[in-house]
């Protein structure tokens, strides 16, 4: 008897929550990302609406539901709140403004996202932040806090009694950044793919020998390791030195010309599977072409920004990231072929089928870059 | 990397040849991306409560009573008490710290009521020893706030505790508190190895109370003693006694559902708890259950936690670490981080529930010495539930070749 009353309760309770999904409870938080490069202030507040309606009173009609209408009449309500519980100063206070409102769905519900744009008086210097956003209603309240400052990443939880941070300009462990270079340059090897196929295209006769215009399977794992290992050496010592000198800005190349050149490097490499002209002494043509490459890697990491207090330690850490995630690309693709070096798959399909398929996807890269051409994708 | 470095990246290096990848990479940066509603009638949240209902006016009431009274601690009691009623019922923990910042707005020295206040919202957080002092400060300026004895209590028994346990029960006497004198005493004997004495207080402190909120409470812990004492009939009774009070309550849903995953029947589990996946504790439960049928939306439910617990770690919170080990044991099949964690909540809390979190996980861990605090306090205490032994028993002689013994329990 009880127990049934109990579940028409609960019936009532669900059928009161069918249209919209069952969001998590928790306690609230605000989720701040903010760029601060040099005077520029950009970044994104997330703020829950449930904090907000507490905060302002967003239910309009009193229906219990947020609409994007009921949010939208009182956005320039919820501006003046949120910029005045929130404070930078870079040589004095930074001005701040939301330029635009958008919304989204964290673990507990909807949330506004305002996206902030702003300046400060000051290029340089420490940065200092002061956020109090609901505290004064919600003690547990907390702004998770994502700031990325001059290009270093720092995180923190703001809280009632944490409620003012400094940050100084280059201050992150230097442990920390050679860690986030190093992860930059794994993650540019793999999705560098004219890189990939160019090591791909060096790598692939390593299982191999060329004899009486024959290819067949090397007798040992020892000899392929060898070939293997003086080429991703020559590749890497090359854009090892190309990669140092244009990063630390002692050599400039044209990218196009650079990136032209590196497409023409796959075609050869490739080329050279398919009617040999260098035979044996692949680790030239690694060490070779490895120079292009390294000013290919030297753009990437351009674009990254290397932090001047850290020049020589970022660099290092991206090149070994580099190497990293050559190495596991080698650790992957070397027992493999070894493994499959006497079949007809591995030397009719994989060698000269992948050859050739490289061969055309770098003799496009190379007309579209020398020619400034789009031929493929959009 | 931000979005533009890819963009600039990919553009760079002729990566538009492989549109698979490109595809990818920006569905997932979709799925997380902000957006800008079309339509003004979209409704993007539903608030826990409207306007109009009796909740929202009681509050709204007990707002404006304090805002006419800014220096009176009286009616800022009241509401924040009210913020840490609809907390617990509804396991929303942001009504914690609206009542915080209610308290928040006195300075010290804080009178009685709300130290106690106060001292309960720092137990929540598992603020311990900040809780306790503020119990003691309460009590040293109004010895008859038997609340705050109470409180202490509870916490003394979190801690195993059971001497200090039993000072705060007999002070509860003192002060002619039978039904939380009863209730006290009951569960501290529950706890130290005397479960038939402890049943018979409680069910004598039942007898005297009237008071909805006390008997739900009562009715669920003489559930889980009947339970220990091998009798889930009895208990079944008292717990269906107390779901038919009619009043939310999160952890009588907690503990009702553990006895039916004790008992084998997780559809009911299902069942009960549909729409309460708001609440952590609630959705493990639920998630388990799902797990145990095989349900279509057992993955679901285990990402979600998965989910819930990576916020609460974002934000640096620990207080649900008997759950996520519990999560890690028996969803994740991750032993070694349910020890882990299981070990962390027990150097904080030690009830039952506690003990026997870092016995399954240090079982299936094929780890004795991290089940030795549990089976000291199995030693010390004399507590009689037999599964809990058995498993104590079990651990001592864990090994790695047994890693699958306790989950095969559940």
């Amino acid at each position: 008897m009880n127990g049934r009353r109990y579940r028409l309760c609960l019936l009532l309770f669900i059928l009161s929550l069918v249209s919209l999904p069952v969001l998590a409870h928790k306690a609230s938080d605000s989720y701040l990302v903010l760029d601060v490069t040099g005077s520029q202030v950009s970044g994104q507040w997330d703020i829950a609406l449930r904090d907000i309606d507490f905060a302002l009173g967003l239910d309009l009609d009193g229906n219990g539901e947020i609409t994007w209408g009921e949010l939208r009449a009182r956005h320039a309500d919820i501006d003046a709140w949120a910029l005045d519980s929130l404070t930078l100063q870079r040589g004095g206070p930074c001005s701040l403004r939301v330029a635009d409102h958008l919304v989204d769905t964290h673990t507990d519900g909807a949330y506004a996202v305002l996206q902030l744009a702003g300046e400060c008086p000051r290029s340089e210097g420490e940065l200092r932040l002061g956020y109090r956003l609901l505290f004064e209603l919600d003690a547990l309240h907390r702004g998770l806090l994502r700031l990325t400052f001059d290009g270093t990443t720092h995180s923190a939880v703001l809280a009632p009694e944490r409620a003012e941070q400094r940050f100084l300009a280059g201050q992150t462990s230097r442990l920390a950044q050679f860690g986030q270079y190093l992860v930059e340059g794994i993650w540019h090897i793999w999705i560098g793919f004219d890189h990939i196929l160019f090591l791909l295209a060096l790598l692939l006769p390593a299982v191999l020998v060329h004899q009486n215009g024959r290819w067949r399977g090397v007798a040992r794992f020892r000899d392929a390791l060898h070939e293997v290992l003086w080429v991703v050496t020559a590749f890497t010592v090359a854009h090892s030195i190309t990669l140092s000198l244009a990063a630390l800005g002692l050599v400039q190349l044209p990218s196009r010309l650079v990136e032209s050149a590196i497409a023409a490097s796959v075609v050869l490499a490739a080329a050279n599977n398919l009617k040999p002209l260098v035979e044996g002494r692949r680790w030239l043509v690694a060490f070779a072409f490895g120079l292009i490459h390294g000013f290919g890697f030297a753009s990437v990491l351009a674009e990254l920004g290397l932090p001047q207090e850290a020049l020589v330690l970022s660099l290092l850490g991206f090149n070994l990231g580099v190497e990293v995630g050559q190495l596991a690309i080698v650790a992957l693709f070397l027992p493999l072929a070894y493994a499959l070096r006497n079949t007809t798959f591995y030397r009719r399909g994989v060698f000269i089928g992948g050859s050739l398929a490289t061969l055309a996807i770098a003799m496009i890269w190379l007309l579209e870059r020398a020619f400034d051409l789009k031929l493929i994708g959009s | 990397m931000t979005s533009s470095k890819l963009t600039s990246f990919i553009r760079a290096h002729g990566l538009r040849l492989l549109p698979a990848t490109l595809a990818a990479v920006l569905t997932l940066a979709a799925a997380a991306a902000p957006r800008k509603p079309a339509d003004d009638a979209e409704v993007l949240e539903r608030l826990p409560s409207r306007a109009g209902d009796a909740s929202s006016r009681e509050l709204a009431a007990l707002r404006a009573a304090m805002a006419a009274a800014a220096d009176d601690p009286a009616p800022a009691g009241r509401l924040a008490q009210r913020y840490f009623a609809l907390a617990m019922a509804r396991g929303d923990p942001r009504y914690v710290g609206y009542a915080e910042a209610v308290i928040a707005r006195f300075s010290e020295p804080l009178p009685a009521e709300l130290l106690s206040i106060r001292g309960m919202l720092r137990q929540y957080r598992h603020g311990f020893a900040a809780a306790l002092a503020d119990f003691a400060a309460a009590l040293a300026l109004d010895p008859q706030l038997a609340q705050a004895h109470a409180w202490r209590a509870a916490i003394f028994l979190v801690q195993a505790d059971y001497e200090a346990a039993n000072k705060e029960c007999a002070a509860l006497q003192v002060l002619g508190k039978t039904v939380l004198h009863g209730s006290c005493s009951g569960l501290t004997q529950a706890y130290s190895g005397q479960l038939d004495a402890g049943y018979r207080s409680l069910q004598e402190a039942l007898a005297s109370s009237r008071d909805p909120d006390n008997r739900l409470w009562l009715l669920t812990r003489l559930g889980e003693v009947a339970a220990w004492r091998g009798q889930p009939a009895l208990a079944e009774t008292h717990y269906r006694e107390a779901l038919g009070i009619g009043r939310d309550d999160g952890y009588l849903l907690a503990a009702w559902s553990d006895f039916l995953l004790d008992n084998g029947r997780p559809a009911e589990v299902l069942a009960d708890l549909a729409g309460w996946e708001s609440s952590d504790t609630l959705l493990l439960r639920l998630a388990e259950a799902a797990a145990l049928l095989n349900a279509p939306d057992a993955a679901r439910l285990a990402q979600a936690l998965d989910d819930r617990f990576a916020a609460a770690r974002q934000r640096g919170d620990t207080t649900h670490r008997a759950e996520e080990a519990r999560h890690a044991l028996h969803l994740r099949r991750d032993p070694k981080t349910a020890l882990r964690l299981a070990a962390d909540n027990y150097a904080v809390q030690r009830e039952p529930r506690d003990a026997r979190i870092l016995l399954e996980a240090a079982i299936a861990a094929g780890d004795p010495a991290g089940a030795k605090p549990a089976r000291d306090w199995l030693r010390d205490s004399g507590f009689e539930d037999q599964r809990l032994r058995a498993l104590g028993e079990e651990s001592a002689l864990a090994a790695p070749a047994s890693a699958s013994s306790a989950e095969a329990r559940r």
